[in-house]
């Protein structure tokens, strides 16, 4: 039979996880919250951007260097993960999304990544980490995620590489997120209509914005507005393409922080579920040892008693 | 003239305003009621919108895009 203190210890240290994961649960529940308002606040300066490449691509057919695709010798790929683990699959299926596609892939490579959980995955397979970003799992505002597209931007241009692909995560609903491989650079016309599509969840709160807004981005030949483009068309292209490219990285930051979250509480709630159980279980047992033990004592003092008698 | 200025964080104006003064690359404008179509590039500097309301509105900006377009219509991508 189970000592009854070491069940009471039990129950009780069961009872402080319940407690830590409930918290943990809300505060992920909180983040997310916070992470999908942000993004979707961007949403109409996502929208007037891109109209604004439309317009500007069709007055000059000279694209600038991050427009253009160029033969691709080395590919930059950037892991986006979180720093903290706990998180249920979160991590796990970007790592999983970036072997399948790494398996095939013959170019050189090189790697950045984003979030502490990267690097130690990246770095255990002992491939080169060219830099790494920490503490993004919080990022709200433009300016923290300013450096590493300037990084990008930067190495792109001067032949550091000549494509980058990101694995992150695709934030689908709060209940449902799934790893994701994006090419950023060269930048096309496709990824960043993806983008923009992608700042609306597919369920939830915010899914009915979508109805409300449809927005046909590919420019009408027979609508060919006349500008007075200054100081010309291709400086204003060039200056477009590295906002535009600023505006997909900063999404793509925000969505994978929402998803990490989603992710975290998810994980917690499955874990304070299951402490639920478990407290509910040793409970019982709990009882019935206790019970047992004061039978055992009244069937002894009778016994006592009768053998006086 | 119908005006919106946008950032990534948030909508700053929209609605009737009756003059945008800004900072572009290539010098200071003003731009008021009917103006010809346009796309330029924001400088540093701080933008200045009279509202209908003859209210005058003051942004202060990093870098952005100014586009005119046809209808009277006028967008501002700014950060």
């Amino acid at each position: 039979m189970e000592n009854v203190q070491d069940l009471k210890k039990r129950l009780k240290s069961i009872g402080n996880i319940n407690k830590i994961t409930k918290a943990m649960e809300l505060v992920a529940a909180t983040k997310m919250r916070r992470a999908q308002e942000i993004a979707l606040a961007s949403r109409p300066y996502a929208f007037a951007a891109l109209d604004l490449l439309a317009n500007v691509s069709l007055l000059n057919t000279d694209l600038p260097e991050l427009l253009k695709a160029r033969k691709v010798e080395k590919t930059l790929f950037v892991l986006v993960a979180s720093d903290k683990g706990l998180a249920g699959a979160f991590n796990s299926s970007v790592f999983k999304k970036f072997e399948s596609v790494y398996k095939t892939s013959k170019d050189q490579a090189v790697f950045v990544t984003v979030g502490e959980k990267a690097f130690n995955y990246v770095s255990k397979k002992r491939l080169t980490v060219i830099k790494k970003f920490t503490n993004v799992g919080d990022f709200t505002t433009t300016e923290q995620v300013q450096p590493l597209a300037d990084f990008l931007v930067a190495g792109y241009l001067a032949g550091d590489f000549d494509k980058v692909t990101v694995f992150s995560t695709h934030f689908r609903s709060a209940l449902k997120q799934e790893s994701l491989t994006r090419e950023v650079l060269p930048i096309t016309f496709e990824s960043l209509q993806q983008t923009v599509k992608d700042i609306i969840p597919d369920k939830g709160k915010f899914a009915d914005l979508i109805k409300e807004q449809q927005i046909n981005f590919v420019p009408s030949k027979d609508v060919i507005n006349e500008y007075l483009v200054e100081p010309s068309a291709k400086e204003v292209l060039a200056d477009l393409a590295k906002h535009l490219f600023f505006m997909q990285m900063y999404h793509l930051i925000l969505e994978a922080n929402a998803s990490e979250h989603a992710a975290r509480r998810m994980a917690m709630k499955t874990a304070s579920d299951n402490a639920g159980e478990l407290k509910q279980a040793l409970n019982l047992q709990y009882n019935k040892v206790r019970q047992s033990a004061i039978t055992n004592q009244i069937i002894e003092i009778i016994a006592g008693a009768e053998s006086l008698n | 003239m119908k005006l919106s200025i946008y950032s990534l964080k948030k909508v700053i104006f929209a609605g009737e305003a009756s003059l945008l003064n800004c900072n572009t690359i290539a010098g200071e404008i003003t731009i008021l009621d009917n103006h010809e179509n346009l796309i330029t590039v924001l400088a540093t500097g701080v933008m200045k919108v009279i509202d209908k309301d003859k209210k005058e509105n003051f942004f202060e900006i990093k870098s952005g895009f100014l586009e005119v377009r046809q209808g009277n219509e006028v967008r501002c991508m700014v950060e």
